[in-house]
């Protein structure tokens, strides 16, 4: 009975995403954006209208906590005036007129006070309407089906020994975004993703440990399938976990695995291969020059958002442009940067169609999509070897920059000894310096994995931040201890 | 809203509706000159049923379609999610303080004016790059539900941020002013970070060890999580909670108390009510070292057989798409009785930690943190000898606030919302790169 009535209700949110769409698309929807910018008193204006369609299903334990699909939408307008560049967000069509408003006045405080002048880099003129490839297009699978897998998986990671709850999640999410500039870019694309994840928790008396979880991407429903196997492991790695040691604090050779070399990447180099990041800031942007060593000549690292399938991929960024792959480092050099039209005109460099916004509520900002290691030839056991004495860390728990600094979290990890894996440890947090850190890579390794799910906070939240790579070898890592 | 609220009491036993409305403008000046501006009006509106024990919920930004957001809650109650309690009735709550016109009607002129006051105090004094940061917001909260509960408030808020980096990096020491109404920083709290500046100049290495380790304001929010955590109605209901069945006896040292204060009238974001409706109060959840009370919103409040404390908000994310979850808001801890300066004076060897990187990472639940020094102060004999490269400090805090050896006699705004006085703590891992 639950079942049927939730295959009904999951047609019904369709529908209603569907019938909001076509409320606003009492024109065709580009052309009513167009029609808003008309008259707009400034060089350059743009404007994103996103519908935002969610839908959430949570367990703590076997308690569902919460069901159900959820519309929202938006405007973000952006103008260019006097060479000052601003941006305004609002949530009701009725407000529009005002967003522009206040942008302009924005643009015009700028120029005033003295303040940043902008100019943006040519891109061509795109009109262009995207459909995601999706193998099992979630809107049509019905909540029920949802529900069943979520909670299939959910009793998978309770069933293993000593776990004493989970907090597991399917998250759904559609973005409609349709953008329109008054140079003539018209652009309509549709970026879907799912997942399913959450915490596996494990408990012995006062001792409380958990493992994460995530599976998903922006290919499909039917990508969440079949995966019994892995949250069965991760359950019996939570319970695991309650007999590693807490790691001693102090320097380390360390192994990463691919998941963790992926955050690492993000987080040692990754932000600093966003334009913004370093634009304001001349002493890093002296440091960050293309053509500078930064790296271990064993290095190479790639943002490809454009790999199909893929949790990072999209078609064409916030401001209209179509995304292009980037090489951020070549054996060790800095060869690329991350761009939007504003930076790239600003460094002199190519636009890269890295422009990203989190949804309807805000201005895009550069964002990495994928990033990754490219693999090399060294086998996993070689590089233990190689290692001798250190550590190997296993799976990403969360990280930070700032600045040149970052952190990363592993979510347990190993004592190596002459090279062989020995005793489980944990509470592993690790701490670096964009400038010292990556000249200390001294091996790569010939395997690769890419993550199933995003989660980068830079301001916004970039659910679609894939990183990855193969495992990597580090010497002389600051790792805290308790 | 009423019409909302009209149409879902007619399907459901009892209703509820959340709305908030947004409008905020800020400005970046970085390396001295404005670098951005920009403006955000945003609203929403949450709707909650409670028909036969069971609860749906929807949600949506924009207001289009009242039938259809009431057919979403519908269908989110036929998944049978189960809730046991009701929601408050009508309370009789003092006015808040309202909305300050002049941040309300504050334009971007204005803004820049206060950001480039800071620039302007600041400028030729320190060596490396300086950044302001200013923004003025404006929010207006209510919540209407079918057991006689209507409750509004209009806060407002403007800050100061100002942040001066050292030389050739982006690491830096900065200071927050915010308030209700319009201001500039208090007097000499700037030239105070000019001279914390000019300490942390040097760049130092330091031996790993055990030592003391001051948390300044800004950073203690990498131990309030982890307590928070632990004394929340959702872990203590689940059992994953280190203070389990500890409720009354003394789990930290009796020099800390922590306690929720939203209703405080010095809090700029003074609220009488929280998300669900709930009367705010003083909420005391370490009373000298004593845990003492949950962090409760209605549902955990009632699967835990306690009463409501006033600490449910819409915290996770976007307010309208988050459920109301325990959350402390208006946190304090109880200051001491020391002047910073003697606390520092105290530390024969130790860290002072202004910034971390990492708080998020680690195992929360279990209250073990390792957090990145973004920066720390090396300390010997009482006199900052200047900033460490590369350190961290980890511990867990049911172990390190055992260890309470002073607490500064000051409450100071955070970053990560609340009050907070600097925590000095004896007998600390730090690990570092030497």
């Amino acid at each position: 009975m639950l079942f049927e009535y939730l295959a009904e209700a999951s047609h019904r949110s369709f529908s209603s995403w569907k019938r909001l769409y076509s409320i606003r698309e009492g024109e065709p929807m580009l052309d009513r954006l167009g029609s808003m910018l008309e008259g707009v008193g400034a060089e350059f204006a743009d404007i994103r209208y996103e519908i935002k369609r969610e839908t959430l299903i949570g367990f703590t334990g076997r308690e569902l906590r919460t069901i159900g699909t959820n519309t929202t939408d938006g405007y973000v307008v952006r103008v260019l005036k006097n060479g000052g560049f601003a941006s305004a967000t609002v949530t009701r069509e009725e407000d529009v007129p005002r967003a522009i408003q206040l942008a302009l006045e924005a643009a015009e405080t700028i120029t005033a006070t003295g303040g940043k002048q902008t100019l943006l880099e040519d891109t061509p003129v795109i009109t262009d309407t995207v459909v995601p490839y999706l193998d099992g297009d979630p809107a049509s699978i019905p909540i029920e089906e949802k529900l069943r897998l979520t909670a299939h998986y959910n009793g998978l990671l309770l069933d293993q020994p000593e776990i004493e709850t989970t907090n597991l999640s399917y998250r759904e999410i559609g973005r409609q975004k349709s953008y329109v500039n008054t140079e003539g870019t018209a652009v309509s694309e549709e970026v879907v993703t799912t997942n399913i994840m959450g915490e596996v928790i494990a408990r012995r008396g006062d001792l409380i440990q958990n493992i994460r979880i995530a599976i998903g991407g922006a290919d499909g429903f039917n990508r969440l399938l079949d995966r019994d196997s892995e949250f069965i492991e991760r359950g019996r790695l939570a319970g695991r976990l309650l007999d590693a040691e807490p790691v001693k604090g102090g320097s380390y050779d360390v192994v990463l695995s691919p998941m963790l070399a992926g955050v690492f990447t993000h987080e040692a180099f990754g932000h600093f291969s966003e334009a913004d990041i370093i634009e304001d800031n001349p002493s890093l942007r002296e440091k960050m020059a293309l053509g500078s060593r930064l790296g271990s000549d064993v290095i190479t690292i790639v943002a490809d958002s454009t790999i199909p399938r893929q949790i990072g991929f999209y078609k064409y960024d916030d401001e209209g442009v179509e995304v292009k792959p980037v090489t951020l480092m070549d054996k060790g050099v800095l060869t690329g940067r991350l761009h939007s039209r504003r930076t790239a005109k600003a460094f002199g460099e190519a636009v890269t169609g890295h422009a990203v916004a989190e949804d309807m509520r805000y201005e895009p900002i550069i964002r990495m999509g994928t990033i990754y290691v490219e693999p090399s030839e060294k086998s996993f056991e070689q590089l233990l070897e190689e290692l001798g004495d250190g550590l190997y860390l296993v799976d990403g728990k969360g990280g930070q920059t700032a600045g040149e600094n970052f952190t990363f979290g592993a979510q347990y990890g190993f004592i190596v000894k002459k090279g062989k894996l020995g005793p489980m440890i944990r509470d592993i947090n690790i701490m670096g310096n964009l400038f010292s850190t990556l000249s200390s890579i001294e091996a790569v390794g010939n395997d690769m994995e890419l993550s199933e799910r995003g989660g980068c906070g830079k301001g916004q939240l970039n659910i679609k931040s894939a990183l990855g790579g193969p495992h990597v070898l580090v010497r002389d890592m600051v790792v805290g201890g308790v | 809203m009423k019409k909302l609220l009209e149409k879902a009491a007619k399907v459901a036993d009892q209703a509820e509706v959340y709305s908030v409305r947004q409008d905020s403008g800020s400005i970046e000046m970085r390396n001295g000159i404005p670098t951005d501006i920009s403006a955000s009006i945003q609203s929403g509106y949450a709707l909650r049923i409670l028909k036969n024990g069971m609860i749906g919920t929807a949600y949506t930004k924009n207001l289009l379609d009242r039938d259809q957001l009431v057919s979403n809650a519908m269908d989110s109650l036929k998944g049978e999610v189960e809730a046991g309690f009701s929601f408050p009735g009508a309370a009789d709550l003092p006015d808040s303080a309202g909305a300050d016109p002049g941040v309300e009607k504050m334009g971007f002129r204005e803004l820049h004016t206060y950001a480039d006051g800071v620039l302007e105090q600041l400028r030729g004094k320190v060596e490396g790059q300086i950044d302001v940061y200013a923004g003025r917001g404006v929010e207006e909260v209510s919540v209407v539900n079918t057991t006689g509960l209507d409750v509004c408030t209009r806060s407002s808020d403007m800050y100061l941020y100002a942040s001066l980096l050292f030389p050739n990096t982006e690491a830096s020491v900065h200071r927050l002013h915010i308030d209700r109404k319009a201001g500039a920083f208090p007097e000499g709290e700037l030239d105070d970070l000019i001279a914390l500046y000019k300490s942390g100049l040097p760049e130092v290495e330091v031996d790993s060890g055990r030592m003391k380790v001051m948390f300044m304001p800004d950073t203690l929010y990498t131990l309030l999580w982890r307590i928070g955590a632990a004394t929340s109605g959702k872990s203590l209901y689940n059992r994953i909670s280190p203070l389990q069945d500890k409720r009354g006896q003394r789990v930290l040292s009796e020099k800390f108390s922590y306690y929720g204060h939203a209703n405080d009238p010095d809090n700029y974001e003074q609220r009488y009510f929280d998300d669900e409706g709930v009367p705010t109060r003083k909420h005391m959840v370490i009373d000298q070292g004593v845990f003492s009370g949950a962090i409760l919103n209605l549902d955990y409040a009632t699967k835990l057989g306690e009463n409501p404390s006033g600490t449910g908000y819409r915290r996770d994310g976007e307010p309208v798409s988050a459920l109301p979850s325990p959350y402390l808001a208006g946190g304090r801890i109880a200051p001491g009785k020391r002047s910073l300066a003697e606390m520092i004076r105290e530390m024969d060897r130790g860290v002072i930690i202004l910034g971390v990187l990492g708080a998020h990472s680690g195992n929360i639940l279990n209250g073990d943190f390792s957090v990145g020094l973004n920066p720390g102060f090396y300390v010997e004999n009482g006199e900052i000898l200047g900033r460490v490269r590369d350190g961290m400090v980890a511990g867990n805090v049911y172990d390190v606030l055992q260890n309470v050896v002073a607490i500064e006699n000051h409450l100071n705004t955070s970053l990560m919302g609340g009050k907070y006085p600097a925590l000095l703590l004896d007998d600390v891992s730090v690990a570092a790169k030497k």
